[in-house]
């Protein structure tokens, strides 16, 4: 009796560590996931964004350029007669929420990815979708990005080093001011303007006047404000994004700071406008390249279809997002749906007339160089004289 | 030394408002021995129903608090009317209970007003002050006079009304609450409803000092919560002091220690707990034995 017991409890645990092995061999992640590509039936491509959170508005923005290009070619046709398929997935502006998602793109066979708005979970992503060769043009602008030297990541705007570049050549060299103080935060975002900024004006013979860092939750600055304050500059460089260098400026203004602000992409949305207040943020100069809607014909169809598909007013990261998804489905489109290195082999041979300018993708994924100068003027952002 | 003084200014404006989070933890805590986890959710909740009544129905200022902390209350009745069947028996399930109830009142907010929030203009229109080369903003003093004002009314509601004394009788001993007559049910959904109110009030007030988005709840419920651990949880007085310190603590360390604020703060609140672990002014809550 008692050996027939341990040997049937011998054979039941061997069943089970064999049926265990199995399941395991044959559910193996991202192994032999169902390849949507050079096949048939949809096209399915993801778009990651923060769709809820402080960040969301951009997740929002990006979601609707890139909708509004996609539902186009779905209604010529799409692309060798199958239907372009987007998935939205919500990465809360959390970088460790964006590589679960990595992840999770890849086993439910998605061809390629669209988004991030936010650089620090662009960045996260980005190894797990080399791994997976996934090709991702993102939004982000952080110089991060391209130091991660993935084949498969590209950018849809120019780096946060073609920014500052430009607003620091209109500031130092046409406007002659030379006493700027920089308040940053440290997220991925914010070190890359930091550094980026900072080096455009060592490139001048210029330092800042004051440095000042604070965090990315942040709700209170006046430390670091009153510390800018005594330092007395003549501008101040903003480095975070949309609502927190908004409520930056408020603050600011309250505390009797009354020089102008300076900054790239998030100044110009907006979001900032509002959260500062039009008469706080009154004057601010922003280096974006795309100032308005009205720069080009192309720029004014754009806004018009955005404004009858949505119901709002077109700006930068919608544009952004329109042209990085035009860019991809013109990929998908020369090279009859390829995947994986294939793919982006195409995405980087795509010369594209965009919102934004001429594309003209380099080994490091860029594929814009410039921006343009404008300012707040009226609660609006006009092009600079 | 101006440098210090405006951010002891700073840190006192956002410390109000911790005080206020503070206040409504340590209420509920001190009469039903529970933790409400909801309570940063419920904080952001008032915040979009005061920007909301404020903005698009238009209502003045005080008004749309009062009709935001009235709605909100109902959501305190609510809630306490849902946990009431694990009043005094599963404990543990009701602390769940209201985490719960935080992401549902999340998902409501985004649902509602969707994910990505609005700024609300100050209602005071007049220019900061400038106090010897200190800037303190109008606002600011508004908010710590309601913040003192609610603060009065709560410390004499529960010393000198009659529902007041019944709560604390019922924090005491619920079994002899009930002998004597005290509907234990009713008295805790008063202390959930004050909490609720003020969460709604703290939310209202800080709506013009930051941005209203779902996400706001998270941040002022930690603080509020660490708030009132430090000043001793459960204890009115308490929740005062703590909210403002962490406030105040926080804003110094933005100063000193710029992109590591965050950690200094919570450091030094990890070894003020742990040399006295009970807060400042110790801790007050029912007796669950």
């Amino acid at each position: 009796m008692f050996r027939i017991r341990s040997t049937r409890r011998a054979m039941a645990a061997a069943a089970a560590v064999l049926a265990l092995t199995l399941s395991a061999a044959c559910s193996a992640p991202g192994e032999d996931d169902e390849e949507a590509g050079g096949g048939s039936g949809p096209i399915k491509i993801a778009v990651v964004d923060a769709q809820s959170g402080q960040l969301s508005s951009l997740g929002k923005w990006e979601y609707k350029g890139v909708k509004l290009a996609v539902d186009e070619w779905n209604a010529k046709g799409g692309i060798d007669g199958r239907t372009i398929e987007l998935g939205l997935f919500d990465d809360q502006g959390d970088p460790t929420i964006g590589t679960n998602l990595a992840r999770k793109i890849d086993s439910e066979g998605y061809i390629a990815m669209l988004g991030t708005a936010e650089s620090a979970v662009t960045i996260a992503m980005a190894p797990i979708l080399r791994q997976a060769e996934i090709p991702n043009i993102t939004s982000g602008q952080s110089p991060g990005l391209t130091a991660v030297k993935s084949p498969f990541l590209f950018l849809n705007g120019p780096t946060s080093t073609t920014y500052d570049e430009s607003l620091a050549e209109y500031i130092v060299d046409q406007k002659k001011i030379t006493k700027i103080a920089l308040i940053t935060n440290n997220g991925g975002y914010g070190k890359g303007e930091h550094d980026a900024f900072t080096k455009a004006l060592a490139g001048r013979g210029l330092k800042p006047v004051a440095d000042q860092v604070v965090t990315t939750e942040q709700k209170d600055f006046s430390a670091a404000l009153t510390n800018i304050r005594q330092k007395k500059p003549q501008l101040i460089f903003l480095g975070a994004e949309e609502v927190e260098s908004g409520l930056i400026v408020k603050q600011a203004r309250d505390l009797g700071i009354t020089v102008p602000f300076a900054g790239a992409a998030p100044q110009g949305t907006p979001v900032f406008i509002d959260t500062a207040g039009a008469a706080n943020a009154e004057g601010t100069i922003v280096s974006s390249p795309y100032l308005s809607n009205d720069i080009s014909e192309a720029s004014k169809t754009f806004a018009a279809n955005y404004q009858k598909a949505y119901g709002e007013a077109a700006e930068l990261h919608g544009a952004k997002a329109y042209d990085g998804a035009q860019i991809l489905l013109t990929a998908l489109k020369n090279s009859k749906v390829a995947t994986g290195q294939e793919l982006a082999d195409a995405i980087r041979a795509v010369k594209h007339d965009g919102l934004l300018g001429d594309f003209a993708f380099d080994d490091t994924g860029v594929g814009i160089f410039a921006t343009s100068i404008g300012t707040i003027t009226g609660g609006k952002l006009v092009a600079a004289s | 030394m101006q440098v210090f003084v405006q951010t002891l200014v700073g840190g006192i404006s956002l410390g109000a408002i911790y005080a206020l989070v503070a206040m409504g933890f340590s209420l509920v805590y001190r009469t039903m021995g529970l933790v409400n986890f909801a309570h940063g959710n419920v904080v952001m909740i008032g915040a979009y129903l005061a920007s909301t009544f404020y903005l698009s129905v238009r209502l003045p200022f005080a008004l749309a608090m009062i009709v935001a902390i009235a709605v909100t209350g109902l959501i305190g009745v609510i809630i306490e009317r849902v946990l009431r069947p694990l009043e005094n028996k599963d404990f543990d399930l009701m602390l769940i209970g209201t985490i719960g109830f935080g992401i549902v009142l999340d998902a409501l907010a985004i649902l509602i007003w969707g994910a990505t929030g609005r700024a609300v203009p100050s209602p005071v229109r007049s220019a900061p002050l400038d106090l010897l080369g200190i800037r303190v903003r109008t606002y600011d003093l508004v908010v710590l006079a309601v913040a003192a004002a609610a603060t009065v009314l709560l410390v004499l509601f529960l010393q000198r009304t009659k529902r007041g004394a019944a709560m604390q009788a019922v924090a005491m001993d619920h079994e002899a609450a009930t002998a004597v007559g005290i509907h234990v049910g009713r008295s805790n959904a008063i202390a959930f409803v004050i909490g609720a109110g003020l969460a709604a009030l703290a939310g209202g007030l800080v709506g013009p000092l930051l941005y209203v988005s779902p996400s706001m709840g998270g941040a002022l419920g930690i603080k509020g919560f660490a708030g009132a651990i430090l000043g001793g949880f459960g204890s009115i007085p308490g929740a005062i002091v703590g909210g403002i310190a962490i406030g105040v603590l926080d804003s110094f360390a933005a100063g000193h220690f710029q992109g590591y604020s965050e950690l200094v703060t919570f450091i030094v609140f990890a070894v003020l707990i742990t040399v006295r672990p009970t807060g400042i002014f110790g801790e007050k809550t029912v007796n669950r034995a």
